[in-house]
Formats: structure tokens, sequence, C-alpha cells
């Protein structure tokens, strides 16, 4: 887990892709949280899919969400 | 780096907009960060904008920061089922300019129907990794100017790889092509990262409705097939409609659609 500027960034792998441009990220600690993609890497057309592993930041205020900002090659 | 903070006209738990960078944005509240906005040139020289915030008040703040100091016009993605942040851009002011549906096509050829497609009497296939590359240039740039001199590649799915000033073909090797003896006719770009991307194919314009795309997409699919891939994707543009019948005539279905708004 890391803390930038304020922010919490925690990598996780994609379990399940929603309908409501949402998915289900795993953390490394094991929980669960909704996320959806930032818009500055959707706006590079960069596709989110199933098993992915990313970096979601997480809102200080309420750890059940996230934002997917960033997608690991491999 | 302006770091000059924008007062954002809220009372207690003022949110306050400062611009970190020449395209950044930061929302601050008590020194917290609750949004972030960015604004970034694609290739085809037109500005897109993002903005990343928990809550409305951040965003609608960090909007109206950016506007007021960018040009326009601006653009921005959204996927459409998002409807909480596409109504934030909306009342920003931002106004739908097209729609892109995402498709899944299966590479099975039983699935396809792709089988037995053969290219048209005259014309071969070469696989990717093959082609010409003189040869490959030319029909690029020759359906290129086509389209440009029609409906133009802005009304095209988007174009987001950077490319070498002056040149639309980064990797040659991820292109197969339709062949006449003088000249190629046709070409598609497959890109395998992970999931398989069709991320382009086209056909003279002269050598359009005799079978080539459906030949490209019948090698390119089984080919994907062949390696152990169940399926690619590709986006098309609503009012593409040929394009649509060609995917959805060999079982591709629409998952998602992007909207590309404009302010």
């Amino acid at each position: 887990m890391t803390k930038n500027k304020n922010v919490i960034e925690v990598e996780g792998k994609v379990v399940e892709c929603l309908r409501s441009a949402m998915f289900t990220v795993e953390l490394e600690n094991g929980h669960q949280v909704l996320a959806h993609i930032s818009g500055k890497i959707r706006k590079n057309y960069i596709k989110i899919v199933l098993e992915d592993r990313v970096l979601v930041e997480l809102p200080p205020y309420d750890l059940t969400r996230g934002r997917i900002v960033f997608r690991y090659r491999n | 780096m302006n770091t000059k903070p924008f007062p954002s006209g809220l009372s207690e738990n003022a949110v306050m907009i400062t611009r970190v960078a020449d395209r950044q944005w930061h929302a601050l509240d008590d020194d917290l960060v609750v949004g972030r906005g960015h604004a970034q040139h694609r290739p085809d020289g037109r500005l897109f904008v993002s903005i990343d915030a928990w809550h409305d008040a951040p965003f609608d703040r960090l909007a109206e920061a950016m506007l007021a100091h960018l040009p326009t016009p601006l653009y921005t993605v959204v996927d459409e089922a998002d409807v909480e942040l596409t109504g934030r851009w909306r009342r920003a002011g931002f106004t739908v300019r097209r729609r892109e549906w995402e498709y899944v096509v299966p590479a099975d050829p039983r699935v396809t129907g792709l089988e037995a497609v053969l290219p048209p009497s005259g014309v071969t296939i070469v696989p990717a990794g093959q082609a010409d590359e003189s040869l490959l240039r030319a029909v690029d740039r020759a359906i290129r100017d086509e389209v440009e001199a029609t409906v133009g590649w802005q009304s095209m799915p988007a174009e987001v790889i950077p490319r070498p000033e002056g040149d639309t073909i980064v990797a040659p090797s991820t292109y197969a092509v339709a062949a006449a003896p003088d000249r190629y006719l046709g070409l598609i770009r497959v890109v395998r990262v992970k999931r398989p991307r069709i991320g382009l194919v086209a056909v003279r314009a002269g050598e359009q409705r005799r079978g080539i795309a459906r030949a490209l997409l019948a090698h390119a699919l089984g080919t994907l097939h062949r390696s152990g891939s169940a399926a690619a994707w590709t986006e098309v543009h609503e009012s593409n409609h040929a394009a649509s019948a060609l995917f959805e005539g060999i079982g591709a279905r629409p998952m998602s659609s992007n909207l590309e708004l404009v302010r």
C-alpha cells in the first residue's frame, strides 16, 4: 500500500466486470472494492478486463470504493 | 506552474483549486486532494480533459477552473454506462459528439461462419509480418486520403497511438494485407497485448463490396483462434453501418459504448 499526497493506492486484481462501467477488484489484503476507471486512463483508451492487475486509489473516507488509476502490463 | 488557489465559492470546507502544472489541477479540501484534473493533446491535435473526483463539488470546481484556462474545443471520453460521470460533464456544458460501440468479436470459425471464406479471385492474403513495407505504406496512405476526403478521420474511433510526424504506421508487423499482383488493396491491424484488438480494417474505395474485408477478418480471426484466443475486440462508430453489419454478421456483440463529449 502506498500513500502519496493523502492518496491511498493499493494493488489488486480485477475479479468481476460489471455492466455499469464498474469492476470488482480484489486488493492485496483480500478485501474487495467496487471500482471505476479513472478519467485519465479512460481518455487513453486503456481497457480493463478480467484478471488484470491494477492500481486502485481509495478515498480516505470510504474504503469500499475505488478508482483504477493504472493497469499493469502483466 | 501556477500554485495560486482559486476559491471555490463554498462556505465552510471550501474546495480550493490549484493549478499544479501546465495541464494539471488539484482540488483540495483541508489540504486533502479530493479531485484531480488533467488535459492532454491527442496525436490528432485535439485537447482531451479528464477529471477524477469522488464528489460533485470538487468535480464542478475543477471543471470551472480548467474550462476557464483551456482553449476550446475541449473533448473528453466517458463510458455511456457511467451515468454519474456523463451527467457531471453535461453539467459543465459538454455535449455528445459521437458514440463508439465496443464489440467482442468471436475468433472461432465455427461461430463466425468464416471458415470457408476465401479472398476474391486474383487477391491473396499476406499474413502479418510478411507484408512489403513500401506497399503497405502506400495502401495505408491511399485509404487514409480517401477517408479524409469523405467523412474524415475525426469521425473514426480514436487513434491515440503517438506516431512520428507524418507516419501513420508504427508497427508494420501487426498488419496483414489483401494483395493484388501490383499493389495492396486492403489491410487489417491486430494488436495482441493481452486481449487481441482489431485496430483497423480497411479496403481501398474502388475495391470495396468484393468480400476483401471479410477475407481479411477470416484470416486474422482464424490466426487468433489457432493461437488460442477465443475473441478479439474492436470499436465501431455508431454511424458506420457497413462496419457494424460486417462485425455483427460474424457474431460480434456490442458490449459497451464510449461517448466522446465536446464543449
